[in-house]
């Protein structure tokens, strides 16, 4: 451990009011070689709310991490209001006032939101925590920060939303006068996200510095002073929010011009190819819903209620208690994963990293889970390498993943390249129905976009698609129809999404407005 | 770097194909430096046992020279060491192969004598023509190993039960089932010592003497047979759906259940597969080594595959490396003591330091990470 190491030189030309954090050359190289992040050089004033954006792999969470304490830079310098820095690991970040609220939350789960706030500093002598204390501080650090919670509920108790503001008053107990937000957002809903950004304005009103990432560019534009475009392990560029336009960071942030729409006509919609009635199983209650050849269906809810377990009874991952599940004439209700591939089931999971994907087999292993054991993979009880290594090529080629060779490890891919494998794997099938749980969760613009475009092409070669997503603006963008979940029951059901805002539907999602029982089944007999 | 303005196709091409040079390359250079780290690694066990000789006060030197020469000196000790081998090799395979598939199984041990036993019995009391006198003996031993593989796999994949208490309660049952049957209806009539009757000439595996004309003690063809066997589990880890499917469960099980293989089946498969290889290692004690059945006839041999398999890296060809090392270390130390007063126990340590090395890769990671702060700084 290195002490840190404070003076009173400053980091580069000291301005009137020094930076609340600066870097200057920061870089990063792993002991493996991989270069993260070269040549940073960043400045955040006091009191502004600083987005940095970036696709996977730019390099975003690796500056954090520096920025944090987690890793120690390879070269350059760190500056916190003007002293030149060495973090030897959080402790001194935090001891500086740098705190930071990670993407996956690090709450104890059996432990009272207060508890978890005060933790590590907690109020008491020698060795009691005194819990009387410890409730009255963080009831009035939320009353500070505009930041509700409820001091002596179980955090395992408690939604996503209130764990997350207990992180951040966490942060705020330990003095944190620089916060860091890692995607805060992903975990939320509309109204969540829309109280989390009062907040912020209002702790950067009271003088705190914000550094948020996200790759949301929608809402970067919203709770941003000014926002720092990072690829490829450089700072592209820093713009003032009310000067940029989404396509502009967009083109930053992918090096080169795109376009943020999904050229899509409307479904020509076919028999239908999905029957599900009356299905109850662990967290699914009575659904019954219908899905056609050729549309996509948005299911939409706050995580978390059962639109996980949904997705896994329709795959055959899990068992339903009660009710039928038809796929074209195949009865699947009572089959296992492999009866529903057979039927033309076809299912990108929403963890690609649990189920998705054996990391250290070959992306070519990964390629062909599903059908290994029949021509052209194998014949006569043998596998044929040449087949399969053609085979992995051309998705390889055909869904543009980076990759240097089918026989490289799957685990080696980025999240964004990994997510085409499975995805090059499920439409390669061609199924009859499509089951795609968060297809875009963690991959970067530039193949978010692209998986849209597959989506929609699977739709229009006769594809039912069943498509759940955290992401609203992405069910709305894609959805022919939409559904909407709430504690494992079907509560609204929309046959034309278009006319949509993310505001109203989530509404339903959270409960307050609900649709009769008679409009969610219409048609469905 | 300079970004060029207009990239022409071809360049645009050219990182494509260096990722994928740079890949092949970066394959080639880890197969050298794992092979070099598996050798360094013994090297510093040698050394380390060198040490502790020193320490003794006794002659480390001799000791040394008879542990790495001795083995090569005289063809009989050569002989003992590729017999050695031979059964080390199924025995680390037979570990292996559970391996892939995440399985964790100590079966070897009931396996083998369960192998033996079968092997023997057909071969005391079976009169049958030539070939198929070695060839049947041979396939009771793989059905009775398999069988035996059969019921901690079945435990495991349909029941939940833990593979490593299953497999360890069976080799206690099976290996006191042996020690009975061998002492109370076995024994050669006549004999003093307990030991079955020999099998039958026409099922005893022929002994390589016989072919290349110099005493080789006991090893005989079955080292032939170890290296077909060997060939054959490469080819089904790495070319048949089974192989697949066990390489993809032991990889990820959650995948390989969503994408619709049989993890159950595989699993037992990999553990019937696994104790037929066992049941041959004790149809090679058996017919090749011993003629007949003698009690603890397998010594500490069962665990000691666990090591091979481990030092191959569970890999068909690794561990048949591994297992001639491992034997010519065994032998070695057999010479050591005889020739010195320096006891087999410093083969024990070279044995436990190549163990705790490589279960640890302390090596390569203590190189990488040297390797690494050079760099940085």
């Amino acid at each position: 451990m290195e002490p840190i190491e404070e003076t009173d030189e400053t980091v580069g030309t000291a301005p009137a009011a020094p930076p609340a954090l600066q870097a200057v050359g920061l870089g990063k190289t792993y002991p493996n070689g991989t270069r993260a992040v070269s040549g940073v050089d960043l400045s955040v004033p006091r009191g502004e709310i600083r987005a940095i954006v970036g696709q996977n792999g730019a390099g975003k969470s690796t500056l954090m991490k520096l920025l944090y304490g987690l890793e120690q830079p390879s070269a350059g310098q760190l500056g916190v209001h003007g002293r030149r820095v060495r973090f030897a690991g959080p402790q001194d970040a935090i001891a500086l006032g740098v705190g930071m609220v990670h993407q996956n939350l690090m709450l104890v789960p059996s432990f009272t939101v207060a508890e978890n706030v005060v933790l590590g500093v907690e109020p008491g002598r020698a060795g009691r925590v005194d819990r009387a204390a410890a409730v009255e501080r963080t009831a009035a650090l939320a009353e500070q920060s505009g930041l509700a919670v409820d001091p002596e509920a179980r955090v395992d108790a408690v939604s996503v939303g209130m764990r997350q503001r207990a992180e951040i008053l966490k942060a705020l107990h330990r003095g944190a006068r620089i916060l860091i937000l890692d995607e805060p957002t992903a975990v939320l809903t509309p109204q969540e996200t829309t109280d989390l950004f009062t907040a912020i304005r209002r702790l950067r009103d009271a003088g705190m510095t914000v550094l948020f990432i996200s790759h949301k560019l929608k809402e970067v534009r919203e709770i941003s002073d000014r926002v720092t475009v990072m690829r490829a392990g450089s700072v592209i560029d820093t713009v003032r929010t009310e000067e940029s336009t989404p396509a502009q960071l967009a083109s930053m942030m992918v090096g080169r011009e795109m376009s943020l729409d999904v050229p899509r006509h409307p479904a020509r919609p076919g028999a239908n190819t999905l029957r599900v009635r009356e299905l109850s199983g662990p967290a699914v209650h009575g659904v019954s819903l219908d899905i056609a050849a050729g549309e996509i269906v948005g299911l939409a809810g706050v995580e978390g209620n059962g639109q996980t377990e949904l997705v896994e009874l329709l795959a055959g991952l899990r068992r339903p208690t009660a009710g039928t599940v038809t796929v074209d004439d195949t009865d699947v209700t009572h089959l296992d994963a492999a009866g529903h591939r057979r039927a033309g089931v076809a299912h990108v999971p929403e963890d690609r990293l649990t189920n998705g994907a054996a990391l250290d087999r070959s992306i070519a292993d990964n390629l062909i889970v599903d059908r290994h054991d029949r021509p052209p993979v194998a014949r006569r009880g043998i596998l044929r390498t040449r087949r399969i290594r053609e085979l992995a090529e051309d998705l390889i080629s055909r869904y543009a993943i980076r990759a240097p060779h089918p026989d490289a490890a799957a685990g080696a891919l980025s999240g964004g390249n990994l997510q085409k494998v499975v995805v090059a794997r499920e439409l390669s099938a061609e199924p009859r129905l499509l089951l795609a749980a968060q297809l875009t969760r963690g991959v970067d613009i530039g193949a978010m976009h692209f998986m849209y475009e597959r989506l929609v092409e699977a739709r229009d070669a006769g594809a039912a698609v069943l498509l759940v997503s955290a992401d609203l603006g992405e069910l709305l963008a894609l959805s022919d129809r939409l559904l909407v979940i709430k504690d494992g029951r079907l509560v609204a059901r929309f046959d034309d999404p278009a006319e949509l805002t993310e505001e109203t539907t989530g509404l339903y999602m959270l409960g307050v407005e609900r649709h009769p029982d008679e409009r969610i089944t219409a048609g469905v007999r | 770097m300079t970004s060029t303005m207009e990239p022409a196709a071809e360049q645009r091409e050219l990182p494509e194909t260096r990722d994928r040079r740079e890949f092949l390359a970066t394959r080639r250079r880890t197969v050298a430096v794992e092979l070099t780290m598996t050798v360094l690694t013994v090297a510093v066990a040698v050394l380390i046992a060198f040490l502790v000789v020193l320490a003794t006060g006794k002659d480390a030197g001799g000791a040394l020279d008879a542990l790495l020469t001795g083995p090569l000196e005289r063809t009989p000790r050569i002989g003992r060491w590729l017999a050695d081998a031979t059964t080390l090799s199924l025995l680390g395979l037979s570990v292996a192969i559970p391996f892939r598939a995440r399985q964790i199984s100590l079966g070897a041990e009931g396996q083998v004598y369960a192998g033996a036993l079968a092997s023997a019995l057909v071969a005391i009391n079976l009169h049958l023509p030539p070939v198929a006198a070695v060839l049947v003996p041979l396939g009771a031993a793989a059905l009775a190993g398999g069988a035996l593989g059969a019921v901690p796999g079945v435990m495991k994949a349909r029941l939940g039960a833990n593979e490593i208490v299953a497999t360890l309660m069976l080799n206690a049952v099976v290996v006191r089932v042996f020690d009975y049957l061998l002492t109370d209806h076995l024994k050669a009539p006549g004999s003093s010592a307990v030991q079955s009757a020999p099998v039958r000439p026409d099922s005893a595996l022929p002994l390589l003497s016989n072919f290349f004309e110099v005493p080789l003690d006991q090893a005989n063809i079955g080292l032939f047979g170890m290296l077909a066997v060997a060939a054959a589990v490469w080819f089904l880890l790495a070319r048949t759906p089974l192989g697949y499917r066990i390489r993809v469960t032991g990889s990820n099980p959650d995948f390989a259940r969503y994408g619709g293989l049989d993890v159950p089946r595989t699993i037992e498969w990999s553990f019937v597969i696994g104790g037929a290889l066992a049941g041959l290692a004790g149809a090679h004690l058996a017919l090749g080594i011993y003629g007949g059945l003698q009690p603890d006839m397998a010594g500490g041999l069962a665990f000691e595959g666990i090591v091979v398999a481990l030092l191959g890296r569970n890999n068909p060809v690794g561990v048949v490396a591994a297992a001639l090392l491992y034997s010519y270390l065994r032998v070695g130390g057999d010479v050591m003591e005889q020739q010195t007063d320096v006891g087999s126990d410093a083969v024990t340590i070279i044995q436990a330091v190549i163990v705790l090395l490589v279960t640890a890769r302390a090596l390569p990671e203590l190189v990488k990470r040297y390797l690494a702060r050079r760099e940085a700084r």
